[in-house]
């Protein structure tokens, strides 16, 4: 049987990964997670300089959900490359490192300085964070300037890029073209999506920094739908899917609406072994069902299509 | 090292009004578990309640492998908890830094009376403690000031004697001890100036508690709570508010870096 996938030029074992900002910068969980079963890696936000964050508190339930306003709070750039990248080269998995910034140029100087760092396999590039003042969601609700920061990573750095795209637009064929365009080799989606929530006890909102990016199960139809859409636009575009997959099942609805690969995010805060468990439920319904390599299923629902 | 295991629960009683306290085995966690730390736990199988919710640990015996839990029912996650009558629990744990068990030579020079001080539900991770340094032997040492709202819902101090510690309380409306705020009896208690304080209680008393200790120039520890969603320092939500060594203000994360803290080093 074969699980291994290739996301727009990151080989991967099989195709579970990690959302950034979920796994911290990947050691954390490794009382619970054998990393190395892990398709690849995908850590935190890195920015150019050290980023403190937002405020507390930085998270609220909601229903199958939860709101967060962490920041991207991370120690910039520099000490990923040289104190963190090491540590995580040596466990010989795909490292994708999810970078971040203000400006355009912000982008192409964190993507060189991580073009030859070792162990570092591709770029995620986030301009779908909602929970920063600058950069982040800006970039990635105008298809021209997520166009200009993909073009300036792509021209920065010879990785292969992923561009991940934020479900906070009215038009994600639009976006995801746009990117594709400017040489985006794969697109993750979906980021968060901007929400709120205020305690009624106190009458004020929840969170410190008012509103929070919300994830969990609540998102995955959004998620869904956001990758069935853009593989139908794109077929030979990689996706890698994400927003509220906490079993095997829940992956394999990316995959069949035409995901690649997928990440867990707030699914391993719930059960720490997520990841794992997702490789194995799919191996387990591959067997199952007789499919003997993994990119059988990609995209398989679109060859049914309900009424459009 | 942390772990995930499924727990039997073999008891669960209500002590005090809505306080609970669920027994269950987990003789792996037990062995591994320090006064302070907390445990990560499931509370519901579906999604909704979706995070696990973090509870110190209240005691442990490490002989048997049994460990208990003491929360309050203050939403949906506890209030799952509460009707949790056997079967297991899915924890991780244990998590987090917690409080320094002073031993040995250092325990009978350096630090010599300490103050033990607990807050409403607060009490909870401070049984545990009690029990270490009991076992350490050191237990005549070590002064206990319990608060609470009114006499039903002080925590601990029966036990608490029973270990052989001195134990006074306070409550609110004078239905049992002095009738007032805790940080009353800390500030008589202070006056005899103490090698060390812990304590683990609501914010409010925190904050004042370790403006007290810093104007007395006493040191301390004191167990913060801050909203978390992992607990094991990835998704970086439970931020403390610090000083660094050189008095610069930091972030800390309560579930890794914490949740206790040395009292002069936390931002109120
Ligand atoms: C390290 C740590 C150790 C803890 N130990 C204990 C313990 O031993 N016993 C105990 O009773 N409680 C303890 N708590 C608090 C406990 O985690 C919360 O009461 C619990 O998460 C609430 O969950 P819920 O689903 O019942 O409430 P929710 O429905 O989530 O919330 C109900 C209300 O509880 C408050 N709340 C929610 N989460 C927290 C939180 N993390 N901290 C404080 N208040 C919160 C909010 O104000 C909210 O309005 C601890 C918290 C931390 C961070
Ligand atoms: C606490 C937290 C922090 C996050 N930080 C980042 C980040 O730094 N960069 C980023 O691109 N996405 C970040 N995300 C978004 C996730 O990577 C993911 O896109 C989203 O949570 C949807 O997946 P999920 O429902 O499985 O969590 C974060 C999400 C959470 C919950
Ligand atoms: S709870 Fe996730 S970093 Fe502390």
């Amino acid at each position: 049987m074969n699980m291994a996938v290739n996301l727009g030029g990151i080989s991967m074992n099989n195709p579970v990964t990690t959302a950034s900002g979920t796994f911290g910068f990947g050691l954390e969980y490794q009382p619970y997670v054998a990393l190395q079963r892990l398709g690849a890696i995908i850590v935190k936000g890195t920015t150019l300089k050290p980023r403190l964050g937002n405020p507390p508190p930085r998270i609220a339930e909601t229903p199958s959900g939860m709101l967060n306003a962490i920041g991207l709070q991370n120690p910039g750039v520099e000490r990923v490359a040289e104190e963190i990248m090491p540590r995580l080269a040596a466990l010989g998995v795909p490292v994708i490192v999810n970078i971040a910034g203000d400006t355009v140029e912000d982008y192409a100087q964190v993507a060189r300085r991580l073009d030859s760092v070792p162990g570092v396999a591709g770029l995620e590039v986030n301009i779908s964070c909602p929970n920063v003042k600058k950069g982040g969601i800006q970039f990635g609700s105008d298809p021209y300037t997520a166009a200009e920061v993909t073009r300036a990573v792509k021209a920065s750095a010879g990785l292969p890029v992923i561009v991940k795209l934020s479900p906070n637009v009215t038009d994600l064929v639009t976006m995801a073209e746009a990117v594709a365009g400017a040489g985006a080799d794969a697109l993750s989606m979906i980021n968060t999506l901007l929400g709120m929530a205020i305690d009624v006890d106190r009458r004020r909102p929840v969170l410190g920094n008012i509103t929070g990016g919300l994830s969990g199960p609540a998102v995955r139809p959004v998620a869904v739908r956001a990758v069935w859409q853009v593989h139908r636009a794109l077929p030979l575009l990689p996706i890698l899917g994400m927003g509220g997959i906490m079993t095997a099942r829940d992956a394999l609805e990316f995959i069949l609406a035409g995901a690649t690969a997928v990440a867990v995010g707030t699914g391993n805060f719930v059960n720490p072994r997520a990841t794992l468990d997702v490789v194995e439920g799919i191996e387990q319904y591959m067997i199952d069902h007789g499919f003997v390599d993994i990119s059988e299923l990609v995209g398989l629902a679109q060859r049914y299509p309900n009424k459009e | 090292m942390s772990q995930l295991v499924q727990a039997e629960i073999t008891d669960c009683r209500e002590p005090a009004p809505g306080v609970w306290v669920t027994e269950f085995l987990a003789p792996s966690l037990a062995q591994a578990a320090m006064p302070g730390q907390f445990l990560h736990i499931r509370c519901g199988e579906g999604s909704d309640p979706l995070l696990r919710r973090p509870i110190s640990i209240h005691s442990v015996d490490r002989l048997s492998g049994r460990m208990k839990i003491m929360f309050q029912v203050v939403g949906k996650g506890t209030a799952w908890l509460a009707g949790r009558r056997d079967g297991f629990l899915d924890i991780m744990g244990p998590l987090g830094r917690g409080f320094t068990v002073f031993t040995g030579e250092q325990a009978s020079h350096n630090y010599n009376r300490f103050i033990v001080v607990g807050g409403g539900i607060g009490a909870a991770p401070l049984y545990f403690l009690l029990q270490e340094i009991a076992r350490a032997g050191h237990a005549q040492r070590v002064k206990v000031l319990l608060g609470a709202r009114n006499a039903h819902q002080l925590l601990i101090p029966d036990a608490a004697e029973e270990l052989g510690f001195a134990v006074r309380v306070a409550t609110d409306d004078g239905s049992a001890g002095h009738r007032g705020l805790v940080t009353d009896l800390l500030a008589e208690e202070l006056q005899r100036k103490p090698d060390y304080v812990y304590a683990c209680g609501p914010s409010p008393m925190l904050k004042v508690l370790c403006a007290m200790l810093n104007d007395a120039g006493v040191p301390g520890e004191v167990s913060v709570e801050e909203r978390m969603a992992c607990g094991v320092g990835a998704c970086l939500s439970c931020v403390c508010r610090v000083k660094d060594a050189n008095g610069m203000e930091i972030y800390r994360h309560a579930c890794v870096d914490g949740p206790v803290f040395s009292a002069g080093e936390v931002i109120w």
